[in-house]
Protein backbone atom coordinates (compact mmCIF):
# COMPACT_ATOMS: atom_id res chain seq x y z
CA UNK A 1 0.00 0.00 0.00
CA UNK A 2 2.70 2.45 1.03
CA UNK A 3 4.65 1.47 -2.07
CA UNK A 4 1.71 2.31 -4.35
CA UNK A 5 1.22 5.59 -2.54
CA UNK A 6 4.85 6.65 -2.88
CA UNK A 7 5.11 5.68 -6.52
CA UNK A 8 1.87 7.41 -7.49
CA UNK A 9 2.94 10.58 -5.70
CA UNK A 10 6.25 10.58 -7.57
CA UNK A 11 4.71 9.85 -10.97
CA UNK A 12 2.05 12.50 -10.42
CA UNK A 13 4.77 14.97 -9.51
CA UNK A 14 6.74 13.99 -12.62
CA UNK A 15 3.78 14.76 -14.89
CA UNK A 16 2.80 17.89 -13.01
CA UNK A 17 6.33 19.24 -12.63
CA UNK A 18 6.60 20.94 -16.00
CA UNK A 19 3.56 23.09 -15.21
CA UNK A 20 5.15 24.55 -12.09
CA UNK A 21 7.54 27.47 -11.94
CA UNK A 22 8.11 31.16 -11.46
CA UNK A 23 6.02 31.99 -14.52
CA UNK A 24 2.54 30.49 -14.54
CA UNK A 25 1.63 29.09 -17.91
CA UNK A 26 -1.42 29.69 -19.96
CA UNK A 27 -2.59 26.11 -20.67
CA UNK A 28 -4.55 27.01 -23.77
CA UNK A 29 -1.45 28.56 -25.33
CA UNK A 30 0.59 25.36 -25.07
CA UNK A 31 -0.40 24.24 -28.54
CA UNK A 32 0.52 27.56 -30.09
CA UNK A 33 4.23 27.56 -31.02
CA UNK A 34 4.32 31.35 -31.18
CA UNK A 35 3.25 31.90 -27.58
CA UNK A 36 5.54 32.56 -24.65
CA UNK A 37 3.92 29.74 -22.66
CA UNK A 38 4.80 27.29 -25.43
CA UNK A 39 8.42 28.38 -25.46
CA UNK A 40 8.80 28.26 -21.70
CA UNK A 41 7.13 24.86 -21.55
CA UNK A 42 9.04 23.13 -24.36
CA UNK A 43 12.41 24.90 -24.21
CA UNK A 44 12.80 25.23 -20.44
CA UNK A 45 10.40 23.17 -18.38
CA UNK A 46 10.17 19.84 -20.23
CA UNK A 47 13.93 19.62 -20.92
CA UNK A 48 14.56 20.46 -17.29
CA UNK A 49 12.24 17.75 -15.99
CA UNK A 50 13.85 15.17 -18.28
CA UNK A 51 17.32 16.39 -17.34
CA UNK A 52 16.45 16.01 -13.64
CA UNK A 53 15.04 12.54 -14.29
CA UNK A 54 18.16 11.29 -16.09
CA UNK A 55 20.42 12.94 -13.52
CA UNK A 56 18.54 11.18 -10.72
CA UNK A 57 18.82 7.88 -12.57
CA UNK A 58 22.58 8.23 -12.98
CA UNK A 59 23.09 9.25 -9.35
CA UNK A 60 20.90 6.49 -7.90
CA UNK A 61 22.31 3.74 -10.13
CA UNK A 62 25.87 4.83 -9.39
CA UNK A 63 25.07 4.77 -5.69
CA UNK A 64 23.67 1.25 -5.90
CA UNK A 65 26.63 0.17 -7.99
CA UNK A 66 29.26 1.61 -5.62
CA UNK A 67 27.51 0.15 -2.57
CA UNK A 68 27.33 -3.29 -4.13
CA UNK A 69 30.83 -3.36 -5.58
CA UNK A 70 32.43 -2.20 -2.34
CA UNK A 71 29.90 -3.93 -0.07
CA UNK A 72 29.46 -0.81 2.03
CA UNK A 73 26.19 1.14 2.38
CA UNK A 74 27.99 4.50 2.64
CA UNK A 75 29.76 4.37 -0.71
CA UNK A 76 28.58 6.78 -3.36
CA UNK A 77 30.38 8.89 -5.96
CA UNK A 78 29.65 11.86 -3.70
CA UNK A 79 31.04 10.41 -0.46
CA UNK A 80 34.09 9.07 -2.30
CA UNK A 81 35.05 12.54 -3.49
CA UNK A 82 34.38 11.95 -7.18
CA UNK A 83 31.91 14.84 -7.35
CA UNK A 84 34.40 17.11 -5.57
CA UNK A 85 36.99 16.17 -8.17
CA UNK A 86 34.62 17.26 -10.89
CA UNK A 87 33.90 20.53 -9.10
CA UNK A 88 37.59 21.34 -8.75
CA UNK A 89 38.13 20.59 -12.44
CA UNK A 90 35.26 22.88 -13.38
CA UNK A 91 36.54 25.54 -10.95
CA UNK A 92 39.93 25.55 -12.62
CA UNK A 93 38.27 25.91 -16.02
CA UNK A 94 36.26 28.90 -14.79
CA UNK A 95 39.35 30.51 -13.28
CA UNK A 96 41.35 30.07 -16.45
CA UNK A 97 38.42 31.59 -18.35
CA UNK A 98 38.73 29.08 -21.14
CA UNK A 99 35.14 29.29 -22.37
CA UNK A 100 34.29 26.97 -25.20
CA UNK A 101 37.17 24.81 -26.37
CA UNK A 102 36.48 22.63 -29.38
CA UNK A 103 33.48 20.90 -30.94
CA UNK A 104 31.32 23.26 -28.87
CA UNK A 105 32.22 21.45 -25.67
CA UNK A 106 32.42 23.88 -22.78
CA UNK A 107 35.76 23.78 -21.01
CA UNK A 108 33.87 23.57 -17.71
CA UNK A 109 32.34 20.27 -18.76
CA UNK A 110 35.59 18.86 -20.04
CA UNK A 111 37.60 19.82 -16.95
CA UNK A 112 34.83 18.60 -14.65
CA UNK A 113 34.74 15.31 -16.45
CA UNK A 114 38.51 14.84 -16.15
CA UNK A 115 38.36 15.77 -12.48
CA UNK A 116 35.90 12.95 -11.87
CA UNK A 117 37.82 10.39 -13.92
CA UNK A 118 41.12 11.30 -12.31
CA UNK A 119 39.59 10.79 -8.87
CA UNK A 120 38.26 7.35 -9.81
CA UNK A 121 41.63 6.20 -11.12
CA UNK A 122 43.34 7.62 -8.06
CA UNK A 123 40.92 5.72 -5.80
CA UNK A 124 41.33 2.47 -7.73
CA UNK A 125 45.11 2.89 -7.67
CA UNK A 126 45.19 3.66 -3.94
CA UNK A 127 42.77 0.84 -3.10
CA UNK A 128 45.42 -1.66 -4.23
CA UNK A 129 47.32 -0.86 -1.07
CA UNK A 130 44.34 -1.71 1.10
CA UNK A 131 43.53 -5.25 2.11
CA UNK A 132 40.44 -6.52 0.36
CA UNK A 133 38.43 -6.46 3.57
CA UNK A 134 39.22 -2.81 4.30
CA UNK A 135 36.67 -1.09 2.13
CA UNK A 136 35.90 1.28 4.97
CA UNK A 137 39.40 2.73 4.50
CA UNK A 138 38.48 3.51 0.91
CA UNK A 139 35.75 5.75 2.26
CA UNK A 140 38.35 7.55 4.37
CA UNK A 141 40.53 7.96 1.29
CA UNK A 142 37.54 9.49 -0.49
CA UNK A 143 36.95 11.90 2.37
CA UNK A 144 40.65 12.84 2.42
CA UNK A 145 40.51 13.54 -1.31
CA UNK A 146 37.37 15.64 -0.83
CA UNK A 147 39.08 17.76 1.81
CA UNK A 148 42.10 18.20 -0.42
CA UNK A 149 39.93 19.26 -3.37
CA UNK A 150 38.01 21.70 -1.21
CA UNK A 151 41.24 23.38 -0.11
CA UNK A 152 42.45 23.50 -3.68
CA UNK A 153 39.14 25.08 -4.65
CA UNK A 154 39.66 27.70 -1.93
CA UNK A 155 42.92 28.66 -3.62
CA UNK A 156 41.05 29.02 -6.90
CA UNK A 157 38.54 31.26 -5.11
CA UNK A 158 41.34 33.29 -3.58
CA UNK A 159 42.92 33.93 -6.94
CA UNK A 160 39.70 34.52 -8.84
CA UNK A 161 38.09 37.85 -9.66
CA UNK A 162 34.58 38.56 -8.28
CA UNK A 163 32.73 37.60 -11.44
CA UNK A 164 34.52 34.29 -11.75
CA UNK A 165 33.92 33.62 -8.08
CA UNK A 166 30.22 34.28 -8.42
CA UNK A 167 30.06 31.80 -11.31
CA UNK A 168 32.04 29.32 -9.27
CA UNK A 169 29.88 29.62 -6.18
CA UNK A 170 26.75 29.09 -8.22
CA UNK A 171 28.32 26.05 -9.85
CA UNK A 172 29.28 24.46 -6.53
CA UNK A 173 25.70 24.80 -5.33
CA UNK A 174 24.48 22.38 -7.96
CA UNK A 175 21.67 23.44 -10.20
CA UNK A 176 19.31 21.85 -12.67
CA UNK A 177 18.69 25.10 -14.58
CA UNK A 178 19.36 24.26 -18.17
CA UNK A 179 18.17 25.67 -21.46
CA UNK A 180 17.31 23.61 -24.54
CA UNK A 181 17.51 19.99 -25.44
CA UNK A 182 21.20 19.14 -25.93
CA UNK A 183 21.95 18.43 -22.26
CA UNK A 184 18.88 16.25 -21.56
CA UNK A 185 19.58 14.21 -24.69
CA UNK A 186 23.26 13.73 -23.80
CA UNK A 187 22.37 12.73 -20.27
CA UNK A 188 19.58 10.45 -21.50
CA UNK A 189 22.01 8.51 -23.67
CA UNK A 190 24.53 8.21 -20.84
CA UNK A 191 21.95 7.12 -18.26
CA UNK A 192 20.59 4.51 -20.66
CA UNK A 193 24.11 3.19 -21.28
CA UNK A 194 24.75 3.02 -17.54
CA UNK A 195 21.46 1.26 -16.92
CA UNK A 196 22.06 -1.30 -19.65
CA UNK A 197 25.53 -2.15 -18.40
CA UNK A 198 24.42 -2.48 -14.78
CA UNK A 199 21.41 -4.57 -15.75
CA UNK A 200 23.44 -6.81 -18.06
CA UNK A 201 25.75 -7.66 -15.20
CA UNK A 202 22.97 -8.11 -12.62
CA UNK A 203 23.86 -11.72 -11.82
CA UNK A 204 27.56 -10.92 -11.52
CA UNK A 205 26.62 -8.04 -9.19
CA UNK A 206 24.44 -10.34 -7.13
CA UNK A 207 27.41 -12.68 -6.64
CA UNK A 208 29.81 -9.78 -5.98
CA UNK A 209 27.39 -8.50 -3.34
CA UNK A 210 28.23 -11.61 -1.31
CA UNK A 211 31.98 -11.35 -1.41
CA UNK A 212 34.89 -11.00 -3.78
CA UNK A 213 35.99 -14.55 -2.97
CA UNK A 214 32.55 -15.84 -3.84
CA UNK A 215 32.82 -14.10 -7.21
CA UNK A 216 36.22 -15.64 -7.92
CA UNK A 217 34.97 -19.09 -6.95
CA UNK A 218 32.12 -18.74 -9.43
CA UNK A 219 34.50 -17.78 -12.22
CA UNK A 220 34.08 -14.01 -12.29
CA UNK A 221 37.03 -11.68 -12.95
CA UNK A 222 36.05 -9.53 -9.99
CA UNK A 223 38.71 -6.81 -10.37
CA UNK A 224 38.18 -6.41 -14.10
CA UNK A 225 34.40 -6.21 -13.81
CA UNK A 226 34.65 -3.72 -10.94
CA UNK A 227 36.91 -1.48 -12.99
CA UNK A 228 34.66 -1.61 -16.06
CA UNK A 229 31.51 -0.74 -14.12
CA UNK A 230 33.27 2.00 -12.13
CA UNK A 231 34.56 3.58 -15.31
CA UNK A 232 31.14 3.64 -16.96
CA UNK A 233 29.53 5.09 -13.88
CA UNK A 234 32.23 7.73 -13.45
CA UNK A 235 31.72 8.71 -17.05
CA UNK A 236 28.10 9.39 -16.17
CA UNK A 237 28.90 11.20 -12.95
CA UNK A 238 31.67 13.26 -14.57
CA UNK A 239 29.39 14.39 -17.36
CA UNK A 240 26.51 15.12 -15.02
CA UNK A 241 28.53 17.10 -12.48
CA UNK A 242 30.25 19.10 -15.18
CA UNK A 243 26.84 20.30 -16.40
CA UNK A 244 24.87 20.67 -13.19
CA UNK A 245 27.46 20.95 -10.43
CA UNK A 246 27.42 18.54 -7.51
CA UNK A 247 24.05 17.12 -6.45
CA UNK A 248 24.78 15.18 -3.30
CA UNK A 249 23.28 12.28 -1.45
CA UNK A 250 20.74 11.10 -4.05
CA UNK A 251 23.02 8.11 -4.65
CA UNK A 252 22.97 7.44 -0.93
CA UNK A 253 19.29 7.96 -0.15
CA UNK A 254 17.54 6.32 -3.09
CA UNK A 255 19.12 2.83 -2.91
CA UNK A 256 18.31 2.78 0.80
CA UNK A 257 14.68 3.77 0.33
CA UNK A 258 14.34 1.03 -2.29
CA UNK A 259 15.93 -1.51 0.06
CA UNK A 260 13.45 -0.53 2.75
CA UNK A 261 10.50 -0.74 0.36
CA UNK A 262 11.71 -3.90 -1.37
CA UNK A 263 13.96 -6.06 0.81
CA UNK A 264 15.14 -8.24 -2.09
CA UNK A 265 18.48 -9.09 -3.64
CA UNK A 266 20.37 -6.43 -5.59
CA UNK A 267 19.61 -7.90 -9.01
CA UNK A 268 15.90 -7.30 -8.59
CA UNK A 269 16.41 -3.75 -7.27
CA UNK A 270 18.21 -2.28 -10.29
CA UNK A 271 15.18 -1.18 -12.35
CA UNK A 272 13.35 0.14 -9.30
CA UNK A 273 16.38 2.11 -8.11
CA UNK A 274 16.89 3.69 -11.54
CA UNK A 275 13.24 4.76 -11.87
CA UNK A 276 12.92 5.91 -8.29
CA UNK A 277 16.14 7.95 -8.55
CA UNK A 278 14.79 9.76 -11.60
CA UNK A 279 11.37 10.47 -10.10
CA UNK A 280 12.85 11.43 -6.75
CA UNK A 281 15.13 14.13 -8.16
CA UNK A 282 12.26 15.52 -10.24
CA UNK A 283 10.24 15.58 -7.00
CA UNK A 284 12.98 17.50 -5.15
CA UNK A 285 13.35 19.86 -8.09
CA UNK A 286 9.61 20.51 -8.18
CA UNK A 287 9.71 21.46 -4.51
CA UNK A 288 12.53 23.95 -5.01
CA UNK A 289 10.71 25.52 -7.94
CA UNK A 290 7.42 25.80 -6.14
CA UNK A 291 8.93 27.58 -3.11
CA UNK A 292 8.20 31.25 -3.45
CA UNK A 293 11.70 32.59 -2.87
CA UNK A 294 13.20 35.58 -4.59
CA UNK A 295 15.26 33.42 -6.90
CA UNK A 296 15.23 29.69 -7.27
CA UNK A 297 16.99 27.58 -4.62
CA UNK A 298 19.77 25.43 -6.09
CA UNK A 299 18.87 21.74 -5.96
CA UNK A 300 22.28 20.70 -4.58
CA UNK A 301 21.59 22.64 -1.39
CA UNK A 302 18.21 20.94 -0.89
CA UNK A 303 19.53 17.40 -1.43
CA UNK A 304 22.48 18.06 0.88
CA UNK A 305 20.16 19.44 3.56
CA UNK A 306 18.07 16.27 3.45
CA UNK A 307 21.00 13.97 2.75
CA UNK A 308 23.53 14.89 5.41
CA UNK A 309 21.29 13.99 8.39
CA UNK A 310 20.38 10.79 6.55
CA UNK A 311 24.08 10.01 6.17
CA UNK A 312 24.56 10.40 9.92
CA UNK A 313 21.52 8.19 10.55
CA UNK A 314 23.04 5.48 8.34
CA UNK A 315 26.39 5.62 10.11
CA UNK A 316 24.70 5.27 13.49
CA UNK A 317 22.43 2.39 12.48
CA UNK A 318 25.35 0.65 10.81
CA UNK A 319 27.42 0.99 13.97
CA UNK A 320 24.71 -0.41 16.24
CA UNK A 321 23.80 -3.31 13.95
CA UNK B 1 43.44 -35.86 -8.89
CA UNK B 2 45.17 -32.92 -7.26
CA UNK B 3 48.93 -32.57 -7.26
CA UNK B 4 50.80 -30.05 -5.16
CA UNK B 5 54.35 -29.32 -6.21
CA UNK B 6 56.56 -27.50 -3.69
CA UNK B 7 53.64 -25.37 -2.54
CA UNK B 8 54.64 -22.45 -0.37
CA UNK B 9 52.50 -19.71 1.14
CA UNK B 10 53.54 -16.64 3.08
CA UNK B 11 51.53 -13.90 4.67
CA UNK B 12 53.04 -10.68 5.96
CA UNK B 13 56.54 -12.14 5.54
CA UNK B 14 55.59 -15.09 7.72
CA UNK B 15 55.73 -18.53 6.16
CA UNK B 16 52.43 -20.36 6.65
CA UNK B 17 53.07 -23.40 4.48
CA UNK B 18 56.51 -24.61 3.53
CA UNK B 19 57.39 -26.76 0.59
CA UNK B 20 54.42 -29.09 0.47
CA UNK B 21 54.43 -31.71 -2.27
CA UNK B 22 51.61 -34.18 -2.37
CA UNK B 23 49.40 -36.14 -4.71
CA UNK B 24 45.80 -36.33 -3.62
CA UNK B 25 44.24 -39.24 -5.45
CA UNK B 26 40.94 -39.28 -3.69
CA UNK B 27 39.30 -38.04 -0.51
CA UNK B 28 41.41 -36.33 2.10
CA UNK B 29 40.85 -34.87 5.53
CA UNK B 30 43.15 -32.08 6.62
CA UNK B 31 43.74 -31.64 10.36
CA UNK B 32 45.95 -29.35 12.38
CA UNK B 33 46.06 -26.78 15.09
CA UNK B 34 44.48 -23.31 14.85
CA UNK B 35 46.48 -21.12 12.55
CA UNK B 36 48.49 -24.03 11.21
CA UNK B 37 47.55 -23.20 7.63
CA UNK B 38 44.75 -25.65 6.84
CA UNK B 39 42.49 -23.04 5.28
CA UNK B 40 45.45 -21.41 3.59
CA UNK B 41 46.16 -24.69 1.83
CA UNK B 42 42.54 -24.96 0.68
CA UNK B 43 42.47 -21.36 -0.51
CA UNK B 44 45.70 -21.88 -2.43
CA UNK B 45 44.18 -24.87 -4.21
CA UNK B 46 41.15 -22.75 -5.15
CA UNK B 47 43.35 -19.89 -6.31
CA UNK B 48 41.97 -17.41 -3.78
CA UNK B 49 45.41 -16.47 -2.44
CA UNK B 50 48.87 -16.11 -3.87
CA UNK B 51 51.35 -18.94 -3.51
CA UNK B 52 54.65 -20.20 -4.80
CA UNK B 53 55.03 -23.59 -6.40
CA UNK B 54 52.41 -25.30 -8.54
CA UNK B 55 49.00 -26.82 -8.13
CA UNK B 56 47.83 -29.28 -10.78
CA UNK B 57 44.36 -30.67 -11.21
CA UNK B 58 44.17 -33.59 -13.61
CA UNK B 59 47.63 -32.61 -14.89
CA UNK B 60 46.57 -29.04 -15.70
CA UNK B 61 48.20 -26.22 -13.79
CA UNK B 62 45.31 -24.29 -12.22
CA UNK B 63 47.04 -21.02 -13.10
CA UNK B 64 46.41 -21.88 -16.75
CA UNK B 65 42.81 -22.80 -16.19
CA UNK B 66 40.26 -20.09 -17.10
CA UNK B 67 38.29 -18.96 -14.04
CA UNK B 68 35.01 -20.40 -15.31
CA UNK B 69 36.61 -23.79 -15.98
CA UNK B 70 38.15 -23.72 -12.54
CA UNK B 71 34.73 -23.04 -11.03
CA UNK B 72 33.38 -26.09 -12.86
CA UNK B 73 36.19 -28.20 -11.40
CA UNK B 74 36.42 -27.09 -7.78
CA UNK B 75 33.96 -25.66 -5.31
CA UNK B 76 34.95 -24.33 -1.94
CA UNK B 77 32.59 -24.18 1.01
CA UNK B 78 33.66 -21.61 3.61
CA UNK B 79 33.18 -22.19 7.33
CA UNK B 80 30.83 -19.30 7.68
CA UNK B 81 28.60 -17.48 5.30
CA UNK B 82 29.82 -13.91 5.13
CA UNK B 83 27.35 -11.91 3.14
CA UNK B 84 26.79 -8.21 2.45
CA UNK B 85 23.46 -8.27 0.64
CA UNK B 86 21.41 -9.95 3.34
CA UNK B 87 18.14 -9.86 1.40
CA UNK B 88 19.10 -12.53 -1.08
CA UNK B 89 16.79 -15.56 -0.91
CA UNK B 90 17.91 -19.16 -0.50
CA UNK B 91 16.72 -19.93 -4.02
CA UNK B 92 18.74 -17.07 -5.54
CA UNK B 93 21.77 -18.00 -3.48
CA UNK B 94 21.74 -21.66 -4.47
CA UNK B 95 21.17 -20.67 -8.09
CA UNK B 96 24.53 -18.87 -8.03
CA UNK B 97 26.12 -22.31 -8.12
CA UNK B 98 24.90 -22.53 -11.71
CA UNK B 99 26.70 -19.32 -12.71
CA UNK B 100 29.73 -21.04 -14.28
CA UNK B 101 27.34 -23.07 -16.46
CA UNK B 102 25.18 -20.12 -17.45
CA UNK B 103 25.51 -18.35 -20.81
CA UNK B 104 26.91 -14.94 -19.93
CA UNK B 105 24.42 -12.04 -19.93
CA UNK B 106 21.48 -14.46 -20.04
CA UNK B 107 18.97 -15.54 -17.40
CA UNK B 108 19.42 -18.82 -15.58
CA UNK B 109 17.76 -21.54 -17.69
CA UNK B 110 14.94 -23.86 -16.71
CA UNK B 111 17.48 -26.63 -16.43
CA UNK B 112 19.50 -24.57 -13.93
CA UNK B 113 16.40 -23.89 -11.89
CA UNK B 114 15.27 -27.50 -11.81
CA UNK B 115 18.75 -28.63 -10.76
CA UNK B 116 18.47 -26.23 -7.83
CA UNK B 117 15.04 -27.47 -6.86
CA UNK B 118 16.22 -31.08 -6.94
CA UNK B 119 19.25 -30.23 -4.84
CA UNK B 120 17.15 -28.43 -2.23
CA UNK B 121 14.81 -31.42 -2.14
CA UNK B 122 17.74 -33.81 -1.82
CA UNK B 123 19.01 -31.90 1.21
CA UNK B 124 15.49 -31.64 2.68
CA UNK B 125 15.47 -27.85 2.68
CA UNK B 126 12.88 -27.09 -0.01
CA UNK B 127 10.77 -25.30 2.57
CA UNK B 128 13.52 -22.65 2.99
CA UNK B 129 13.47 -21.61 -0.69
CA UNK B 130 11.87 -18.21 -0.24
CA UNK B 131 13.55 -17.36 3.07
CA UNK B 132 16.23 -14.71 3.11
CA UNK B 133 19.70 -16.04 3.74
CA UNK B 134 20.30 -13.94 6.86
CA UNK B 135 17.23 -15.41 8.59
CA UNK B 136 18.74 -18.90 8.58
CA UNK B 137 20.40 -20.72 11.47
CA UNK B 138 24.07 -21.79 11.24
CA UNK B 139 23.03 -25.36 10.43
CA UNK B 140 20.71 -24.21 7.66
CA UNK B 141 23.38 -21.87 6.30
CA UNK B 142 25.81 -24.76 6.06
CA UNK B 143 23.17 -26.76 4.19
CA UNK B 144 22.54 -24.03 1.61
CA UNK B 145 26.29 -23.65 1.12
CA UNK B 146 26.42 -27.37 0.38
CA UNK B 147 23.42 -27.01 -1.91
CA UNK B 148 25.19 -24.27 -3.85
CA UNK B 149 28.33 -26.37 -4.20
CA UNK B 150 26.28 -29.32 -5.42
CA UNK B 151 24.50 -27.32 -8.13
CA UNK B 152 27.92 -26.21 -9.31
CA UNK B 153 28.50 -29.88 -10.22
CA UNK B 154 32.24 -29.77 -9.75
CA UNK B 155 34.19 -32.95 -9.22
CA UNK B 156 36.16 -31.61 -6.29
CA UNK B 157 34.49 -30.12 -3.22
CA UNK B 158 36.52 -28.53 -0.43
CA UNK B 159 34.82 -28.16 2.95
CA UNK B 160 36.42 -25.64 5.29
CA UNK B 161 35.40 -26.55 8.85
CA UNK B 162 31.79 -27.34 7.97
CA UNK B 163 30.82 -28.24 11.52
CA UNK B 164 32.70 -25.51 13.38
CA UNK B 165 29.56 -23.61 14.42
CA UNK B 166 27.12 -26.49 14.71
CA UNK B 167 25.49 -28.37 17.54
CA UNK B 168 25.86 -32.18 17.67
CA UNK B 169 22.56 -32.85 15.95
CA UNK B 170 23.32 -30.58 12.98
CA UNK B 171 26.86 -31.92 12.92
CA UNK B 172 25.43 -35.36 12.40
CA UNK B 173 23.22 -34.20 9.50
CA UNK B 174 26.12 -32.44 7.80
CA UNK B 175 28.46 -35.37 8.45
CA UNK B 176 26.07 -37.79 6.79
CA UNK B 177 25.69 -35.54 3.77
CA UNK B 178 29.43 -35.11 3.36
CA UNK B 179 29.97 -38.83 3.63
CA UNK B 180 27.24 -39.39 1.05
CA UNK B 181 28.93 -36.98 -1.34
CA UNK B 182 32.13 -39.03 -1.30
CA UNK B 183 30.42 -41.40 -3.70
CA UNK B 184 30.32 -38.87 -6.56
CA UNK B 185 32.79 -36.18 -5.59
CA UNK B 186 36.36 -35.92 -4.44
CA UNK B 187 35.86 -34.52 -0.95
CA UNK B 188 38.59 -32.57 0.79
CA UNK B 189 37.61 -31.86 4.36
CA UNK B 190 39.31 -29.36 6.63
CA UNK B 191 38.30 -29.78 10.22
CA UNK B 192 39.14 -29.65 13.91
CA UNK B 193 36.49 -32.21 14.63
CA UNK B 194 38.27 -35.53 15.22
CA UNK B 195 34.95 -37.36 15.39
CA UNK B 196 34.00 -36.07 11.98
CA UNK B 197 37.41 -36.85 10.50
CA UNK B 198 37.42 -40.41 11.79
CA UNK B 199 33.87 -40.91 10.52
CA UNK B 200 34.96 -39.97 7.00
CA UNK B 201 37.63 -42.70 6.96
CA UNK B 202 39.71 -40.69 4.49
CA UNK B 203 43.49 -40.45 4.64
CA UNK B 204 44.69 -37.66 6.91
CA UNK B 205 47.00 -34.75 6.22
CA UNK B 206 48.21 -33.27 9.48
CA UNK B 207 49.66 -29.76 9.35
CA UNK B 208 51.91 -28.51 12.10
CA UNK B 209 54.53 -25.74 12.14
CA UNK B 210 54.02 -25.12 8.40
CA UNK B 211 54.90 -28.71 7.52
CA UNK B 212 52.50 -31.45 6.54
CA UNK B 213 52.57 -35.14 7.34
CA UNK B 214 50.44 -37.72 5.60
CA UNK B 215 48.70 -40.65 7.28
CA UNK B 216 47.14 -43.23 4.99
CA UNK B 217 45.70 -44.90 8.11
CA UNK B 218 46.67 -45.44 11.76
CA UNK B 219 45.99 -41.81 12.60
CA UNK B 220 43.16 -42.38 15.03
CA UNK B 221 44.93 -44.30 17.73
CA UNK B 222 45.40 -42.77 21.12
CA UNK B 223 49.17 -42.68 21.00
CA UNK B 224 49.39 -40.85 17.63
CA UNK B 225 46.77 -38.35 18.67
CA UNK B 226 48.38 -37.74 22.03
CA UNK B 227 51.71 -37.16 20.34
CA UNK B 228 50.33 -34.72 17.75
CA UNK B 229 47.96 -32.76 19.93
CA UNK B 230 49.64 -33.08 23.33
CA UNK B 231 46.33 -34.16 24.78
CA UNK B 232 45.64 -37.56 26.29
CA UNK B 233 42.90 -39.34 24.35
CA UNK B 234 41.03 -42.41 25.41
CA UNK B 235 39.06 -44.35 22.79
CA UNK B 236 37.89 -41.65 20.44
CA UNK B 237 34.40 -42.65 19.50
CA UNK B 238 32.18 -41.25 16.81
CA UNK B 239 28.82 -42.49 15.75
CA UNK B 240 27.04 -40.43 13.10
CA UNK B 241 25.43 -43.45 11.41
Amino acid sequence: MIRVLIWSLLVFCFVYSAFIGAVSLNISDLLNPQSLSYQIFFDLRVPRVLFAFFAGTILALSGLLFQTLFRNPLMTPYTLGISSGAVLGAGIAIKLGLGTLFFGIASISLFGFFGAMLTVFLLVYLSQFLKSSQHASLLLLGIALSLFYTSALMIVFYLGDPMQNDMLIRFTMGSLSIIGWSNPILLGIISLALFISVYAYRFELQILSISEDQAKLKGIHAKKLTLILLTISSLGIGTLVSISGPIGFIGLIVPHIITKLYPTSVSSRIIKTALFGGFFLVFCDTITRSLSTQSELPIGIITALIGAPFFIYLIITKATR
Amino acid sequence: MIKLDALQCSFDKQTILQNISLEIENHLSILGANGSGKSTLAKAICGLIKYEGDVFIHDTNIQDLPLLEKAKTISYIPAKLDIYDSFITVKEFVLQGRFPHKRSLFEYSHKDKSICEQTLEFLNISHLQEHTVHSLSSGEQQLILIAQALTQQSKIIIFDEPTANLDPHNTKIIAQHIKGLQQYHQVILITHDLHLASYMQSPILFIKDSHASYYEKDFFNDSTLSELYGVVFKDLVASYD
